[in-house]
């Protein structure tokens, strides 16, 4: 794939958001948008492990798995390597952050259920990305779901007080959101190529 | 699927909040009573027939806490307000924190004001008045400090 | 050939979940493991510890308990102490609670605070007398429909140091629904020269974890841990005139103080003043008719403010505060113990004043 690691990372968050124009990671988007504070902790603790993970699955996929000729177990130990970090991060934070990982920590579990983080590992695989491509992809991705988080859960403390037809309370009203914000991101596309 | 739908409903925070309102952690009977409610659904629903009666939480919660001021004022023995209501406190040792995360403790005062005319009583403790206040919160059906709001508006004002 | 083709990718398998177990369990190893450590308390004593742990817990481990009211949560602030270094940076969850002097000076939260390396704290001597004790439950008396006394025996051969008027924190079991232990305090209401035992009088709150508990489930020889003596609250050794005021459990305390007073005899003028609602309200009123037969100079006042016809109740009514006046004879030379809620200690302690009692000798074990 012949596009500069650079124009990668703003594509990946505007023009191919991992949420909103894949709509990857929809789970933990939907309910912990609820609260303005977890939303911003959560989607930082993404960007980090979505940048390391899709560093260190590159470097599986092309050092162990291709060499070795089991391309085809490629879901099971992506899976693997991501919740290994996980927990690795998570005692990391403990020890040398403590104020960090009581801000943050408690999220890190919940990614390693976080679909857009194996989402990513295989885009980069499916597209061809080299080491660099995959990083700034990574951590592009990371960001974009940071901000539609972020755009969620402040429309959604908007409406709090707002009149929301009972049939279309929570779950309901946020997906219209998230469908009228994607159509808005669907403007972007087409402007980078990056597949 | 169930287990993942529940995993995903809830945010961190809102399951340690559902853990401290169980029975056995702040209080004997927990916040919730026999409610199959979530607890945010029994504050929005508590909030909608506020709101069709007219009066804010708020504004209860000054009520409440007028009453248990007044019966503070009189050494905590029974005392008569305007002629209506008999209010009265009890104190014990100790406090109790909120369910709702956030750090302070609330002091044991429990206070009964009785109508007069209609001989209904309410019993509420400081924590309640604040659950009230801040939270909106009421408490789940048949929990030991429910009160309905229509029943306060009805025999406290 | 098929078959060795899937032993070797099964055996290649193995080795990544293998391989990334084994970073797992020796990280956990490095990074959760912070070795021994040691605790400098007050420049005098050291104690060796393995770190990893709250320093209120580790400390706790160490027979050494620093305060509590909320179990360690982070709710209450009761376990403030210094941290001189060691401590690590502050805290998210110690901010809410500490003023800008205590941060100032090193004040920190005992519960928040991990012990992860070397660590030097200086914390009241008081504490030291702190203990942890495990007892068995003697004896269970109904004073009222709502109070019960509970003697707690010690067990293993030990025994209590404490001073009349002050405190213990009692565990409660997990019975029922109710899963975990909760931690209350109740006044010790018998003598301290009883070193194997004590008494507490405890009265039912509603919805109470721990008096539900006792009202319901504890039984004679059940076994109860508790741990204390706490509280600055306790009688000032002067010849003072003495003015008690204080109603329901609020007794304990000052039961204890006539019981060491009879044990130790004085001939200081004292008055007690229990306020209660009706005759219902009233308990250990023997015990206290008896205290007038003892001391010479000694008398019960109950005060019933809400007397029912049935009750037939001919001594006083309304509230305590007027018969001060009678029992004071002289206000620079009077002292005033008072034991109950804060609203009744700040009516108390506002009449006092007004009949000219100083205001630092008033003292009070406020409940809330």
């Amino acid at each position: 794939m012949d596009i500069s690691a650079f124009v990668l990372f703003w594509a990946a968050i505007f023009t191919s958001n991992i949420l909103l124009t894949n709509f990857l990671g929809m789970c933990s988007y939907l309910s912990v948008s609820r609260e303005i504070e977890s939303s911003a902790g959560l989607g930082v603790a993404v960007i980090f492990v979505l940048t390391v993970t899709s560093a260190l699955n590159w470097l599986v996929y092309h050092y162990i798995l291709v060499p070795f000729d089991i391309v085809y177990l490629q879901y099971i130990v992506f899976i693997i390597v991501i919740a290994a970090f996980v927990q690795f991060l998570e005692l990391l934070i403990e020890r040398y952050a403590p104020a960090l990982y009581y801000t943050l920590g408690i999220f890190l579990p919940l990614i390693t259920v976080n679909c857009a983080i194996f989402g990513v590992s295989l885009f980069m695989i499916i597209r061809n990305y080299n080491f660099l491509q995959s990083i700034a992809f990574g951590a592009g991705s990371g960001i974009g779901w940071l901000l539609a988080i972020m755009m969620l859960a402040g429309i959604r403390r908007k409406l709090k007080e707002k009149m929301v037809p009972q049939g279309l309370q929570g779950a309901g009203i946020s997906l219209i959101i998230t469908g009228i914000m994607a159509m808005g991101f669907v403007g972007f596309s087409g402007i980078v190529q990056i597949q | 699927m169930t287990v993942l739908g529940d995993i995903m409903k809830k945010t961190p925070n809102e399951k340690k909040i559902l853990a401290k309102m169980q029975p056995g952690i702040i209080t004997y009977g927990g916040f919730l009573g026999t409610d199959k409610r979530s607890y945010l659904q029994i504050i929005a629903d508590d909030e909608k027939a506020l709101e069709a009666l007219g009066k804010t939480a708020e504004e209860i919660a000054d009520r409440l806490e007028f009453f248990q001021q007044k019966s503070f004022d009189s050494f905590e023995a029974s005392t008569v307000v305007d002629d209506t209501w008999e209010v009265e406190t009890e104190v014990v040792r100790g406090y109790l924190p909120c369910p709702f995360l956030h750090q302070g403790m609330y002091r044991k005062s429990y206070t009964t004001v009785k109508n007069l005319k209609s001989k209904k009583s309410f019993t509420f403790s400081a924590l309640n008045i604040h659950l009230i206040r801040v939270h909106h919160f009421f408490e789940g059906k048949n929990s030991h400090f429910r009160m309905e709001p229509a029943d306060l508006l009805k025999e406290l004002f | 050939m098929m078959i060795t083709r899937i032993l070797t990718d099964v055996a290649l398998m193995s080795a990544i979940g293998g391989i990334l177990a084994l970073i797992m369990v020796i990280a956990q190893r490095w990074l959760s493991n912070y070795g021994e450590v040691s605790i400098n308390i007050n420049g005098k004593r050291e104690l060796k510890v393995t770190g990893g742990n709250t320093l209120l817990s580790t400390l706790s481990d160490q027979q050494i308990f620093i305060p509590s009211a909320c179990g360690g949560r982070g709710s209450c602030g009761a376990c403030k102490c210094k941290v001189e270094s060691g401590g690590g940076p502050l805290l998210p969850t110690e901010r809410p609670l500490l003023t800008k002097e205590e941060m100032a000076s090193n004040v920190r939260l005992a519960c928040q605070v991990k012990v992860k390396s070397d660590i030097h704290i200086h914390i009241p001597e008081s504490i030291f007398n702190i203990r942890r004790f495990n007892s068995v439950v003697e004896e269970i008396i109904d004073y009222t429909y709502d109070i019960k006394g509970i003697t707690f025996k010690l067990i293993e051969g030990q025994s209590i140091d404490f001073k009349a008027g002050q405190y213990v924190q009692l565990e409660s079991q997990p019975y029922e629904k109710i899963k975990d232990k909760v931690i209350r305090a109740y006044s010790i209401s018998s003598k301290p020269e009883l070193k194997d035992r004590i008494q507490l009088i405890i009265r039912q709150v509603p919805d109470g974890i721990c008096t539900t508990w006792v009202h319901k489930h504890v039984k004679v020889g059940d076994k109860v841990n508790f741990t204390g003596p706490y509280g600055d609250f306790y009688l000032r050794d002067t010849e003072a005139d003495i003015l008690f005021v204080a109603g329901g459990s609020g007794k304990a305390p000052i039961k204890s103080i006539l019981e060491h007073l009879k044990e130790v005899g004085t001939e200081r003028r004292m008055t007690y003043f229990f306020g209660a609602r009706t005759r219902k309200d009233l308990y250990l009123s023997e015990e206290m008719q008896a205290f007038e037969k003892v001391f010479t100079q000694f008398e019960y006042v109950p005060v019933l403010s809400h007397p029912e016809t049935e009750d037939n109740w001919t001594g006083k009514t309304g509230f305590v505060m007027p018969y001060f006046k009678d029992a004071i004879r002289d206000p620079k030379n009077t002292e005033a113990y008072l034991c109950g809620s804060p609203g009744m200690i700040s009516a108390v302690t506002k009449s006092l004043k007004e009949y000219g009692i100083d205001e630092d000798k008033i003292y009070y074990d406020s409940f809330g």
